[in-house]
């Protein structure tokens, strides 16, 4: 599962430059951005090594890094788009750059979903509010070569409407036939107009039941809804190594140096951030 | 015949390394603070002494290095990489678990992706280090496989021989025997046998204390608050450890021009792992004196084959509330069936 470039006689701390050539509002606090690299080498790299599942440092001089995943899929490598909630420094800078401005990259790191050991099996997409970016690059890179999946089912929810992320290609996802999307908003986050599920992720997806046979699924969300979800999950009959997940930790390096980043003995960023529930529960609860 | 440098020769050899480039670097006394810092004579070392204040470490992954500089423009971002330095040095009088210290990040800093800072001055730099005669309470290199006379990071080991006259010379490495084919003509045959090293005895059965630490049971036994109920979280033990390598990366500036560093970080602090959403991963000061335990102990052991650790006692040495690893690893012992 793992795939590194040796990046040997080169400064391993230094970013790329990428231009912010479409920015979108998702939610509250919430923004997408397409980025375009600037020097072609630093394109080249990324094509030949961004895999679904990989991470980056998004960064702005003179604030810092922050860490999120890619959210574009490993079959659109034009550019990079990625999807964060401002909450800290580097992250309400970036949300304060425009179309033209100029950011900074590293990466792209990490492990990946393993998609070519999906083939020919059914998916099951599990997100969880700001967590359907990790998941939305694994759901493009399977439906834009949809003939190698089977049966493909989303359910996503958020605490209100407002909150869902990408709404137009919700939208687009509720259209396609070879798609079963399933939303849900958080009870007292529905408004009126609102025709798709009221329930937390787990539940819904219980009344979803989907079936474990010969299905793999793909979860990321918050910490507390990847717990219950894992427990619904098993009571629908899946086995913990066809589920994956992903680990969010802080990280400065992003390339197994800095040392923060590890819960027990996994370095996220180098052995991660893409484990299986079964690889997640051997890790020491009390770390994550 | 074993070859001896005799002390009275040393500023001779200085003068010689100095000569084709090198600087010399050894333990120095200044501000009362004893470290490895560069000399111009051999007067200014500070040899007799268990061992420096300060770690090697910093020779290697300095306190604050500068990555890059910035600038933004209109249109543009320009950067100036700052490039490791390089410049051949040669360590003189290295204690072996500050030798052994460096060896041990080694694989760290290279993993799939080499840190040039590392490495350019891991390339460049000749460590001779002088086998110990002297020892104290808190030296534990015995209990981790280690011995005061231990070769692992060196290039050159030497054996002080009776009386302070000099030392026998051990090669270690090509780059060792490099360095000391620059002074073969100052070192002389001798049949002197060498001082003994240092008598310094098993403070822990590291192995039985390992197995502990992989049990899962233990992870979250009362044992880790119990132990660290004291610690102040001041992080002295990461910043002396000659193998502790975490740390931060930070711009020094505005958003116009600045400076990128990395800096030394230690997982004794809140700060490390908190993330921007305020959930910690290790939010008590029990949680990140176990990750340290079990960093050094039993994760990197079992990633590198290497324990994260090289027994010169800092951390316990300088502890202003008395719990270094010694203190950690025996009071595990006493729970061991």
């Amino acid at each position: 599962m793992k795939e590194h470039n040796h990046h040997s006689h080169q400064n391993i701390y230094k970013p790329a430059v990428m231009k912010i050539v479409a920015r979108h509002d998702e939610a509250p606090g919430v923004k997408t951005m397409r980025l375009e690299f600037q020097d072609p080498a630093d394109h080249e790299l990324f094509r030949e090594n961004y895999r679904t599942g990989m991470f980056g440092l998004y960064g702005i001089y003179g604030e810092g890094e922050s860490t999120f995943c890619v959210a574009s899929p490993e079959t659109r490598k034009d550019y990079i788009e990625c999807t964060f909630r401002q909450s800290g420094r580097v992250t309400s800078a970036l949300a304060n750059s425009d179309i033209g401005d100029l950011i900074t990259f590293r990466g792209p790191y990490g492990n990946r979903f393993p998609i070519e050991d999906f083939y020919g099996k059914n998916l099951l997409f599990i997100a969880g509010g700001i967590a359907l970016p990790p998941t939305r690059s694994v759901i493009w890179s399977c439906l834009d070569q949809r003939d190698k999946f089977g049966k493909v089912t989303i359910v996503y929810g958020a605490r209100t409407v407002a909150d869902l992320v990408y709404k137009h290609e919700l939208e687009e996802w509720e259209k396609r036939d070879d798609v079963d999307l399933v939303l849900t908003v958080d009870p007292g986050g529905e408004t009126p107009d609102w025709k798709n599920k009221v329930g937390f992720v787990p539940t819904v997806l219980e009344q979803a039941a989907p079936s474990p046979e010969n299905c793999v699924a793909v979860l990321c969300g918050p910490p507390i809804m990847i717990k219950f979800t894992l427990v619904s999950l098993k009571k629908l009959g899946f086995e913990e190594r066809n589920v994956y997940t992903t680990l969010e930790n802080r990280m400065k390096c992003g390339v197994g140096k800095c040392g923060r980043c590890n819960v027990g003995s996994v370095y996220v960023c180098k052995e991660g951030p893409v484990f299986t529930a079964e690889e997640v529960s051997r890790m020491p609860a009390a770390d994550l | 015949m074993p070859k001896i440098l005799s002390a009275d020769k040393l500023d001779n050899c200085i003068e010689r390394w100095k000569s084709s480039g090198n600087t010399v670097i050894g333990p120095v006394r200044k501000s009362n603070i004893s470290a490895y810092r560069p000399v111009e004579k051999a007067s200014e070392f500070e040899l007799d002494i268990v061992l420096p204040d300060l770690s090697i470490k910093e020779l290697f992954f300095p306190q604050t290095e500068p990555i890059l500089k910035y600038a933004i423009r209109k249109q543009a971002i320009d950067t100036t990489e700052f490039l490791p330095p390089s410049g051949k040095r040669i360590v003189f009088g290295a204690r072996p678990c500050d030798a052994s210290g460096v060896a041990i990040d080694d694989p760290l800093f290279g993993w799939d992706y080499r840190d040039e800072y590392w490495f350019q001055r891991r390339n460049e730099t000749v460590i001779v280090s002088i086998a110990c005669v002297k020892a104290d309470d808190f030296c534990m290199c015995t209990s981790l496989n280690l011995a005061p006379d231990s070769t692992m990071g060196s290039d050159i080991l030497l054996r002080p021989i009776n009386g302070g006259k000099g030392w026998l010379v051990e090669e270690i490495t090509d780059r060792g025997r490099d360095a000391f084919a620059s002074i073969a003509d100052l070192l002389q045959e001798s049949t002197e046998s060498p001082v003994p090293p240092a008598a310094v005895p098993e403070k822990f059965n590291l192995e039985a204390c390992v197995e502990w630490l992989k049990n899962p049971e233990n992870f979250e036994s009362r044992f880790w608050k119990e132990i660290s109920v004291r610690c102040i979280g001041c992080a002295s033990c990461t910043y002396l450890c000659p193998t502790c390598h975490c740390f931060d990366i930070q711009d020094e500036g505005d958003t116009y021009s600045g400076i990128r560093r990395k800096n030394w970080d230690s997982c004794s602090f809140a700060l490390f792992t908190m993330h921007t959403s305020g959930h910690n991963p290790r939010s008590t000061q029990s949680a990140r004196w176990r990750q340290r335990i079990m960093h050094k102990f039993n994760y990197f052991p079992g990633k590198f084959s290497l324990n994260k650790c090289s027994g010169c006692g800092r951390c316990s040495r300088q502890c202003p509330v008395d719990m270094g690893i010694t203190e950690t690893l025996q009071e595990i012992s006493k729970l061991l069936p």
